[in-house]
This record gives C-alpha cells, structure tokens and sequence, in this order.
C-alpha cells in the first residue's frame, strides 16, 4: 500500500516534558514566541524552562512577599509583569528574569494583570482601583476608586479598559480619561470575558449565572441554572463560542445565529470535581479544561456548542493553570502540588490524515 | 473532603471598643501550637503583634434576586479563596469583623460558596460586648443585638466596670436573646483559649456532649428540695397559692451536690417537656414522671408518698414550696420532715426585647414532610427575622438523629448518630426577631405524630 504513510498515534496528547516548581502552581504562560515557558507559585517562586525541553533557565524566589498572586507575559513575549499581596507590580525580562521596574501600589492586594493586545499597555487591579501603565512601566492612567474591589479586568480594543466590580462593569477610554460605558447588574461579578471583538460582555456571577451583555445593542440577558458560580469563561478566537464552567460539567453558549438566548448550551461532562481551569486554544474550537480533580481534557467543539473529547492526561492533583503554547501544539497544566506538565498536542491536520486516503 | 480536614473558622464579632483586638492579640500570643490566620476588617489603634494577618475592607455582596440569605462577604470569599492554595502556612482562620458588621453574610458566605464550604468549616461565632455599654447598644442599635443573637459564645468584657447586680441582670438579658450561647465573664478579654478555638460550633454532636440539652438552662421549674426519707408513707401537703395547679417532677436517689443538682434538673427538664399527668389530691405521686397536682380545693390538700427503702426524694416543683407552704409529713407519727438542702432556679420568663430565643423541646416522633413544609413555610415567611437555627429532630421510622442547622433561610437537615436506647426526642432553637414562641410551639406540636 505505497498511498498510505504512517501517522503518529491518535490520542491527542503526546508525551512532552514535566518539571516541579517550589510550592502551590498558581499561573504560567509562554513566553518568547513558545521558547520558554514560565511558571509562577503561590509563594512567589518564578521557574523559566526551555518550552521543547523543560530544561530550567533561570528561577528567582519570594519575588512578592505574602506571595504571587498574578502574573501576566506581554503578547511579544520578551517581558511579563507579575503582582502580589505586597501591593507590589515587577515587569522582567524572560530571558534572565530581571526585574526592570518595580511599582509600589500600596497596602492592598495587586489581583490582576492584563497586556492590551499590542502589548502597549499594562492594566493593574488593586483594591478598588485600576492602573495603566506603558510597556516600561510608566503610570499613564488611573482609575476612581469603583464602588467594591475590582474582580476581574480585560481590554476591549487597544485604548479601552474594561473592569468589573460588585454590580456593574465599566468600559474606560484611558487616552482620553473618559467613561465610555456603564452596564449594571445587582450581582458579584466574579469573572469576566469579551469576544475577541470586544462586543459581547460576559460575567459570571456569585449567585450561579452567567450575565452577558451586546454592547453593539444594548441587549443583555441572563443564563441561570449553574450549579456552583460560574467563575471560568472562555471565548473562542471567532467570538462565536463561550465557554463557561462553575461546577464539573462545561456549559458552552453559541453565539451563531440568534443565540444563544433560547437555544441549549452544548455540555461537556467529562470531569468528576469541579473545573479549575478553562482555555480555547489560540485558534480553532479546541477548549481545554483542568479540574480539582486533576484531570486535563480536551475537547473539539461543533458551532452548536456541543463537542467531542479528543484527549486527556492526567495531570496528578487541582490543576492550577493550563496554557496553550500561541502555536496550539503543545499545551501545559501546573498543579497544586507544584507540578508542570507540557504535553504535544497533535491536530490531525490535512497533512497528518493522509494516511486515510 | 471531610470536615476534619477543612480547616476551621472562627468569626469574632463586637462593638468598637469591645475588646476585639484585645482578645485577638491574646489568641495570637498565647501557646497553643496553631498556626492561626487572620482576617482583619477593622484599623483599631492596636496593632495586631504576630501572625499572618490580612488586611480586607467589608463588602457585602447581595444578590439581584433578593433574598438576604444570598447576601455574602466579597472580602472574605477573596481572602479565603487564596489562603485556600497556602494551606500549609496556617491550620486555623481567624476573621474578626468591625464592630457594625452584620454577622449573617459572615456566617452564611461559607453555607453559600461551594469553594469556601469545600475547604472551610464555620467553627463557631464568638461576639464580645462591653459590659459597661452594651445596654445602651443593644437599645439603639440593630448590629448589636444580632451579634448577640448570632453567637455561639458571648465573651461578657470589662467585668470589672460593672457591678455583680448589674452584670447578673446583664446576663440574663443576653440570655433571652439568645439561649444557645455560653456566655463567659472577662475583664481585659482574659478567657481561656478553648472556649473561644475548636468549639465546634456547629457540630451539634460535640455541643449535646457538652450540655445534653443544649439549651442554657432556664427551668420549667422555680425550686427543688431534697428529702432524707425512711422508708414509709409520706404526704406532701399543700395550701392555697397563686395557682389552681402546679407541676411537679418527683425523683429518687436524688444527690445533694451541685452536679447532682443539676442532673436531676436536666433530668427533670426532659419529663417537664412530656404532657403531665393529672393528680387529684389523695393520689399517690409517682417517681420520675411529669404530674400536674390539681389544687382548686380550698385549704390543704396532700398526695401520697410511697417510700420502699431508704432514699433521697426530689422534688422538682413548678413554683416555690413557700408559695403553697408546701410540706412532708411523715403520715404515722404526723410529723414535717425538712429539707435537707433547696435550690432556686431561673424559671422561664417574659422577653423584653425584640431579639429573642424560642426553644422547643418535644418527646416523640414527628412526620418529616408535614415537618418540611412547616419549616419550609416558616423560613420563608420569616426568614429575614430567624437568624439561626438549630436542632435535631426525631423523624418517624428513621434509627438516626437529624440535626438541623441554619441561618436565616438556608438550612441543613442530616441524618447523624443513631437513637439506640436514647428516648426518641426533638429539640429546635430559633434565634429571631418578634417570633411568635406560642404559634411556633402550636404548628410544631402539629408535625408530630
């Protein structure tokens, strides 16, 4: 049968590297286009490995005292910026780790991180107060203070800063000091996404729903019925597909056609504790989701959200973060327990399924 | 993950000016080989001296649907959620709020948050009042009496500021707020450290171990004597008193002492809560059951004592001996045989305020869903007002206990420790504002078979 090349094993999930950071593994990421991949702990032990390899790079310790609380790799790659309960913000370099700015918030706890997609900016969340500052770390906007601690930060386009607090979600010009945009909703907003076209709004809410908003419209509804609060959401690139978990089950909302208001969800039922993380791969309808159980699945979704598994590892205890390298061919979980994994990820592409002519 | 491996949680409520702070530090120093983690909602002007200690402002977070027992603490499901990924740091959680804090969404953030109740476990409650200020604060505002109605343990502060009259009156105002609690006296916040830590709250199990009805005492009864009597007949004769009849619970092989005292009276609580048997005077008073003495008659009336052998009688009476110049006579040689010791107790009373505690303590079985509905009804009705429950119950054909537990209108009922030769009993507490004691009793006496 000369037509027929062989192709590599069909489970989705190929044997990568593992490697053990100091304490609990609590955020990661790829940095230098894939090269390296960087794990942060709970305590504030930064460890930076060869992304093909997992040979270590570099490690630094206690970077925030009180310990990590986020961290965020600018979108080139070359630099990230890390955050803690010291109230402090650090941007390094990936290649050494080399601190090249400190920030001092003050008192408060530094939540969360977010680069603006053309790396120009650096949002921080600190209490009740929003930060930006440019690529060096100069302070170039900063918010009132909102009404309860911000929960959760995105950008909708290269100027414009959305936050959300207790019971709205406001969207910042930050070049013009403006407020573009109030959408209120009596409900702890725990999490927060917006379409890759910063259109649609999504929370998830303390009281077990989903709210989500159309900023082109103005139209907002509300998808009640989750078991626990939803606090893991993630769009796919096309902005077409939501995914969203608050309990072991993966509910997926589509956006296609007039949904997903009065359409069912897709439901994706393949973990037995509650999902810790959840993440679209950079392109394409692959979710990948970890859980406190330590399972990592993942999942090749249709447009109606419903979706078929097409891998899983195990990643040994509460999965921390999982991260897609930007190539979506590798994808990595860290855990409580400190442990990395980065497995291949192979999608049967046009070339690889030769083998079926 | 069980509820020993969550870690506890012990929430310290009071007034500014309370003592808060005080007893903290006193926790914080003292030697009891926990690692203890503090959640601090309040800047006082004392600094906290060691430990791991998080600064949070209090928010409260209510629901777009409106019901008040979806009200949580932001803050603390924040703080926690991260000091859940340190769990080798600490192995105790501390959260003292400020002094106008609102100790429902405090208490109810680790029922209503699956990631919160999943690692944590509400150990217990423990407010602090001023002994000097708390009658003016109770008077005015509606944080305080909650923190008095919300706690487990009452820490009674700055004793030494307060006359003994005062604070006997104090303590049995705070009493009918709320009849779960211990209440503790301290000057300078100086308690031991086990009745504040592991108190295991709301772990009904350990609390019955403790108190075998729970309730702090206020008695069915005013007074008990202890009689040395030989064998032979007695009569207990009575005059004219305030009432055409009196309850009595009659007990052998009564003791003389403070603890035996008081086990007759637990003893006697639990006959005092079955129905009483009627006894028209010449009757002979049975031993260890609740009887009613009939005593409309005009001038003395008595009931017949059998004695078989030698033994210490008590009499558990519903009024005072004094009060119907209540005697044993010894019937052959007519003659009054005194009590060897008396014992006065704190008898069941009219409430002044607002907050207040209902208990009800029933014999025998009840049928569960005519139970689920009332309690249904009831939390849903007056939820906003029942600021804790607490109870086990006895369903009809079920070997085990169910042990309530709730605040406002969130609670649990599940199945606990078998009965085994236990008498099957149900004991509810609800802790509220203006609730209604007599219509409750009624609709519960209704759920009983």
């Amino acid at each position: 049968m000369p037509d027929i090349e062989p192709f590599s094993p069909r489970g989705m999930f190929h044997e990568g590297w593992t490697a053990e950071v100091n304490d609990y593994a609590i955020a990661c990421g790829w940095a230098l286009k894939g090269k390296q991949f960087i794990v942060g702990d709970v305590a504030g032990g930064l460890f930076a490995f060869e992304g093909d390899t997992g040979k270590i790079i570099w490690e630094k310790e206690n970077t925030h005292s009180g310990g990590l609380l986020a961290m965020a790799i600018h979108p080139e790659g070359e630099i990230f910026a890390t955050s803690g309960q010291d109230g402090n913000v650090q941007i390094c370099n990936c290649h050494e780790g080399k601190v090249i700015k400190t920030l001092d918030l003050g008192k408060g706890w530094v939540e969360h991180l977010k680069w603006s997609n053309d790396g120009l900016f650096l949002a921080i969340a600190s209490s009740k107060k929003v930060y930006v500052l440019n690529e060096i770390g100069e302070e170039k906007w900063i918010s009132e203070d909102h009404p309860s601690t911000v929960s959760a930060i995105t950008w909708s386009n290269k100027n414009e800063l959305a936050t959300a607090c207790y019971g709205r979600v406001t969207f910042f010009d930050i070049l013009n000091n403006k407020t573009n945009q109030k959408l209120e909703w009596q409900g702890s907003l725990v999490s927060m996404e917006l379409s890759p076209d910063g259109d649609i709004v999504a929370c998830g809410s303390q009281d077990n729903s989903v709210h989500f908003w159309r900023r082109s419209t103005g139209m907002d509804a509300e998808m009640t019925g989750y078991p626990g609060k939803p606090s893991h959401l993630s769009f796919d690139d096309s902005g077409k597909l939501l995914a969203t978990s608050g309990s072991e089950r993966i509910t997926v909302w589509s956006f296609i056609g007039n949904g997903p208001e009065g359409t069912m969800p897709g439901e994706l039922c393949h973990h037995t504790e509650p999902i810790s993380s959840l993440a679209f791969s950079n392109k394409g309808m692959l979710v990948a989701s970890g859980s406190r159980d330590g399972s990592v699945v993942a999942s090749f979704l249709k447009k109606d959200g419903n979706g078929d598994l097409v891998g899983a590892a195990f990643a040994g205890d509460l999965v921390g973060a999982i991260s897609w390298r930007p190539d979506d061919c590798a994808l990595a979980a860290v855990n409580a327990k400190g442990v990395v994994n980065v497995w291949k990820f192979k999608v049967r592409t046009n070339l690889f399924s030769k083998g079926f002519k | 993950m069980s509820i020993k491996d969550k870690v506890p949680v012990t929430i310290l409520t009071g007034f500014l000016g309370s003592g808060k702070t005080t007893l903290l530090n006193r926790i914080l120093s003292e030697e009891h080989g926990k690692r203890i983690a503090v959640i601090e909602n309040e800047y006082g002007e004392v600094g906290i001296d060691q430990g791991l200690v998080i600064n949070a402002d209090e928010e409260v977070f209510e629901m777009s649907n409106g019901c008040i027992c979806c009200t949580v603490r932001g803050d603390l499901i924040r703080v926690l959620g991260n000091l859940m990924k340190r769990r080798d740091k600490f192995d105790y959680v501390l959260v003292e709020t400020t002094g106008l804090a609102d100790p429902g969404p405090v208490a109810q953030t680790f029922f209503m948050d699956e990631e919160i109740s999943s690692e944590f476990t509400l150990d217990g409650i423990v407010t602090l009042v001023d002994a000097a200020h708390i009658d003016q604060q109770l008077g005015r505002s509606d944080e305080s009496s909650e923190q008095v109605a919300f706690a487990d343990v009452l820490v009674l502060n700055k004793t030494d500021l307060v006359s003994d009259d005062a604070l006997d009156t104090l303590e049995s105002r705070l009493r009918d707020m709320n009849r779960m609690t211990r209440i503790i006296r301290a000057e300078n916040a100086k308690v031991p450290i086990e009745t504040v830590l592991n108190l295991s709250a709301f772990d009904l199990d350990q609390i019955l171990k403790r108190r075998p009805t729970f309730l702090e005492p206020e008695y069915p009864f005013e007074w008990t004597g202890v009689y040395d009597l030989d064998a032979g007949k007695y009569e207990l004769m009575l005059e004219e008193g305030p009432d055409p009849e009196m309850s009595l619970v009659a007990l052998d092989n009564q003791g003389e002492s403070e603890e035996e005292l008081k086990d007759g009276a637990e003893s006697s609580v639990r006959l005092y809560a079955e129905k009483a048997n009627t006894l028209e005077p010449g009757n002979t008073i049975p031993y260890g059951d609740h009887i009613n003495l009939k005593l409309e008659d005009k001038g003395n009336k008595s009931f017949i004592l059998n004695i078989e052998k030698p033994t210490k009688i008590g009499l558990f009476t519903q009024h005072t001996a004094e009060e119907f110049n209540m005697k044993v006579i010894k019937s052959e040689e007519n003659k009054e045989i005194p009590f060897n010791i008396e014992r006065f107790w704190q008898a069941e009373h009219e409430h002044d305020d607002e907050v207040g505690s209902i208990a009800i303590e029933r014999f025998g079985d009840v049928d569960p869903e005519k139970l689920n509905t009332w309690m249904g009804r009831l939390l849903s009705e007056k939820g906003i007002d029942i600021f804790r429950t607490k109870g086990f119950i006895s369903y009809a054909g079920n070997p085990r206990r169910i042990v309530f537990q709730g605040v406002h209108m969130l609670f649990t009922a599940q199945p606990d420790k078998e009965w085994g030769n236990e008498p099957r009993r149900n004991q509810l507490v609800f802790i509220g504002r203006n609730l209604n004691e007599k219509e409750m009793q009624e609709d519960f006496d209704k759920c009983l078979i």
